[in-house]
C-alpha cells in the first residue's frame, strides 16, 4: 500500500438553501457520498461538466467548503489531520500545507499590488519569513522556478499576458512550501499555446518538488496528458475512478464513454461519432433517486431508478459505480 | 465555379485608439461559398471576431477600412458592397437579413426582461412584412427545430429561465428564423460542457443541410474546426496566414504556426506525445513586427530568418487553392 496523502470517507458537502418558512428546508447536494485516495506525489484528475461539484469536491479537501458527512484525512507524515474537526490552530497550519491555484488569472490577483507582494503576501500573513531580506530571497527563488524576470516582480499584474499571469498566480500558491495544491481549471481560459505551456510548468515543478496535485478540469484531453489518475464526477458522486491509461483503454461506465465521445477528434474524416446523450445534467437540490445518471443514460433500467450503484473495484484500483458495467462493457 | 457568397478583398481595418492606430485586420481576403462552412481559427487578439463584425459592419464607431478594402455580398442575383452601406435601412439587407450572427455567451444576447418568444417576433416582424400570429408560429416552429422541448412553454419564458444549452439553442433558433443566407458563429460552444456542444455541432451540421446555408465558423478549438467545416483559415496577429481545406489544414499544415497551434494540442490517441507550446506571446498590435508577423515565434525560420525579420511574405498557392503566407513555402521568392 503505498502512501495516501489526502482522502475522503463517504464525504457529503450540503448548501442549505433559504425555505419557505414551512416543511423541510431545500439542500443543494454538491457532493454525495465520495470517497476518493490520493497518493502522495501524484497528479490526479477530476473530471466532471459544470455542475458536477467538482469544484466544491476540491474546496472540501483544503477546508473551504463544509463537510456535512464523512470525513477528509490528511497526513503528510508530519501531521495528520481530520479536515471535519480540525482546530483553529491546526487550520492555520493546514493552510500553508494546502494551496489552491484559481482558474481566472485576470480576477485573482489584485491589480494594486505588484507582482512581488502578491508573491509575498502568504509569507508575510503566514509569519514564515523573519525579515524582508528573507522574504526577497524566497520570492526571487519561487519566481525563477515558475519563469518570472526579477524586473517583472516591480510591474503591476496589468502588464502581463494571460499565461504570465498563471504562472504569478502559480507562484504565489507555491511560496509557502505547500505539499498539496489544487488547480481548479487552471489553464481553461487560456489559449492552447499558452495552456501547452502552463501544464508543462505544472507537470514540472511536480517532478522536481513532489507536490501532490488535485487537477480539476472539465476538459477530459487535458486530464489524460497531465495526470496519472482520473476521477469522473457526475452531479456530486465519482462514477468512475482509474489509473488514466486505464480508464481509457477498459472504460466501464457509459457516462465516462460518452464523455471520451463527445470530445471532438482532431480527424475531419471522423465525424459525427459523438454518443449522443439526451437532455442536460439535472438539480443537484432534487437528483434523481438511484443512480443520478439514469435519467440521461441510454440503458438505463428500473433497478437504476431506484437503487443507488455500488462502488465496486473493477480490477486493481479501477472503480465504478454502475449496476451494469459488465454487461455494457 | 458558382459565384461566391462573399468575398472579402484586401480587408484592412484599424482602430484609432489614444495610443495611435491599432491594426486589427491586415490585408485578408477570403471567399465563403453557397452551403460552405469556413472555420476562422486563431488566438485571442488575432482578429477573428473583428473580421466577422466587418462583415456585418458592426465594428465600433472608432474602426477604419482601408481604401482597398472590399466586402461582396452576393444574394438573389444581386451584389451588394458591403462596406459603402452607410445608411441603417441599407444595413438591414445585411443585419438579420442576408447574415445573422450567434455569439458565445447566449445569456449576454438576450434581453433579460423580455420574454424569448417576444425577442423572435420583434426581429421577424422587423425583417419582413408579417402578422405577429405569423412570426408566433414561425418563431415555435424554428424552437421545435433546434430541439427545444415544450416550445410553446419556453417561448414565453425569460432567458435566465433557460440552461446554457437551451439559450445557445435558442440563439440558433431566433438567428435562423429569418433564413440567412450566412450565419456566422462566434465560438458558439465555447461556453458548454462537451457533451452539450456535441448535440449543438450535430444540430447545426443538420440545419447547413436543411437550409442550405454558409456559415462563417470562428473558434479557437481545432477539433471543432475539424468536426464542422469544409475549408479552414488560420489568423495569427490580424493576418491570415494559411487557408486550405480541413483536411489540408488539419492533416499537412503548411505554415508553421497552424504545425505549432496542433504541436500544442493534447491529443486523446497518443497520450505519451509531448505538448509543445508556440514559444512566447502573441505581440501587441500596437507593435507589429516587420518582415512576416510570426517571426518572433517561429521556431523553423533557421537559415531564412533574416528574410523573415525584414520581407512579408506573398502568398503561395498549392493544390485545391491551399493559401499559406510562408517564405518556407516559398524558397525562391517569386510570386
Amino acid at each position: 500500500m503505498s502512501d495516501i496523502l489526502i482522502r475522503a470517507n463517504n464525504l457529503s458537502v450540503h448548501f442549505p438553501l433559504r425555505g419557505l418558512g414551512f416543511g423541510e428546508r431545500p439542500v443543494v447536494r454538491a457532493c454525495e457520498g465520495i470517497n476518493i485516495e490520493i497518493e502522495k506525489g501524484s497528479f490526479f484528475g477530476l473530471v466532471g461538466e459544470s455542475g458536477s461539484g467538482k469544484t466544491t469536491l476540491g474546496r472540501a479537501m483544503l477546508k473551504a467548503a463544509p463537510i456535512s458527512k464523512g470525513e477528509v484525512l490528511y497526513s503528510d507524515g508530519e501531521v495528520n489531520y481530520s479536515l471535519g474537526e480540525i482546530q483553529k490552530d491546526e487550520l492555520k497550519d493546514y493552510r500553508k500545507r494546502a494551496q489552491l491555484i484559481f482558474q481566472d488569472p485576470y480576477a485573482a490577483l489584485s491589480p494594486r499590488m505588484t507582482v512581488r507582494d502578491i508573491i509575498a503576501e502568504p509569507l508575510e500573513v503566514m509569519k514564515l519569513t523573519s525579515s524582508r531580506e528573507e522574504t526577497d530571497a524566497r520570492v526571487r527563488e519561487i519566481a525563477a522556478m515558475c519563469r518570472l524576470n526579477l524586473e517583472h516582480l516591480r510591474r503591476f499584474p496589468h502588464a502581463f499576458s494571460g499565461g504570465q499571469r498563471q504562472r504569478i498566480s502559480i507562484a504565489r500558491a507555491l511560496v509557502s512550501g505547500p505539499r498539496f495544491i489544487v488547480a481548479d481549471e487552471s489553464v481553461a481560459a487560456l489559449d492552447v499555446s499558452i495552456q501547452a505551456d502552463v501544464l508543462n510548468l505544472l507537470n514540472k515543478i511536480q517532478a522536481e518538488s513532489g507536490i501532490t496535485f488535485l487537477f480539476i478540469s472539465h476538459d477530459l484531453s487535458v486530464i489524460a496528458h497531465t495526470c496519472d489518475f482520473v476521477a469522473v464526477m457526475y452531479l456530486g458522486q465519482i462514477v468512475e475512478a482509474a489509473p488514466t491509461r486505464k480508464l481509457f483503454s477498459e472504460t466501464w461506465h457509459p457516462y465516462t464513454r460518452a464523455l471520451l465521445s463527445a470530445i471532438p477528434s482532431l480527424d475531419p474524416d471522423v465525424r459525427g461519432h459523438a454518443q449522443k446523450l439526451e437532455g442536460e445534467i439535472p438539480s443537484p437540490i432534487n437528483p434523481p433517486p438511484g443512480c443520478r445518471f439514469n435519467t440521461r443514460c441510454p440503458h438505463a433500467q428500473d433497478r437504476c431508478r431506484s437503487e443507488v450503484p455500488a462502488w465496486r473495484e473493477m480490477s486493481t484500483s479501477h472503480h465504478v459505480a454502475c449496476h451494469f458495467a459488465e454487461e455494457l462493457a | 465555379m458558382t459565384n461566391p457568397l462573399i468575398s472579402v478583398e484586401n480587408l484592412t481595418l484599424r482602430f484609432k485608439t489614444d495610443e495611435g492606430l491599432v491594426t486589427a485586420v491586415n490585408d485578408v481576403s477570403f471567399e465563403i461559398a453557397p452551403g460552405e462552412v469556413l472555420g476562422l481559427v486563431g488566438e485571442s487578439g488575432s482578429g477573428k471576431s473583428v473580421t466577422a463584425k466587418a462583415l456585418m459592419m458592426l465594428n465600433a464607431e472608432n474602426s477604419v477600412y482601408d481604401a482597398g478594402s472590399k466586402i461582396t455580398l452576393n444574394v438573389d442575383g444581386k451584389q451588394h458592397d458591403v462596406l459603402s452601406l452607410r445608411r441603417p435601412a441599407e444595413q438591414m439587407v445585411i443585419r438579420g437579413g442576408a447574415i445573422s450572427m450567434i455569439f458565445q455567451e447566449p445569456m449576454a444576447s438576450f434581453a433579460p426582461a423580455i420574454t424569448i418568444g417576444e425577442q423572435m417576433v420583434e426581429q421577424l416582424m422587423i425583417h419582413s412584412p408579417m402578422t405577429r400570429a405569423e412570426a408566433r408560429d414561425i418563431s415555435i416552429e424554428m424552437l421545435t427545430r433546434v430541439g427545444i422541448p415544450e416550445p410553446t412553454q419556453r417561448f414565453g419564458q425569460y432567458a435566465f429561465e433557460f440552461s446554457g444549452g437551451m439559450r445557445q439553442r435558442a440563439m440558433i433558433a431566433m438567428a435562423l428564423s429569418t433564413k440567412p443566407r450566412l450565419l456566422i458563429a462566434d465560438e458558439p460552444t465555447t461556453a458548454l460542457d462537451v457533451t452539450i456542444q456535441a448535440q449543438v455541432l450535430e444540430l447545426m451540421r443538420d440545419l447547413v443541410d436543411d437550409f442550405h446555408m454558409s456559415i462563417l465558423f470562428i473558434t479557437h478549438d481545432l477539433g471543432v474546426i475539424a468536426q464542422t467545416a469544409d475549408r479552414v483559415a488560420v489568423m495569427y496577429l490580424g493576418n491570415l496566414v494559411e487557408t486550405g481545406t480541413v483536411r489540408q489544414v488539419i492533416n499537412s499544415p503548411a505554415h508553421p504556426y497552424t504545425r505549432g497551434l496542433l504541436n500544442s494540442l493534447p491529443k486523446l490517441d497518443d497520450l505519451e506525445a509531448p505538448l509543445t507550446p508556440v514559444p512566447g506571446d502573441i505581440p501587441s498590435p500596437l507593435d507589429r513586427p516587420t518582415g512576416c508577423v510570426f517571426h518572433t515565434r517561429c521556431v523553423e525560420s533557421g537559415d531564412i530568418a533574416e528574410r523573415c525579420r525584414t520581407e512579408i511574405p506573398i502568398t503561395t498557392i498549392g493544390a485545391d487553392n491551399h493559401r499559406v503566407d510562408c517564405h518556407l513555402a516559398n524558397p525562391g521568392g517569386q510570386a
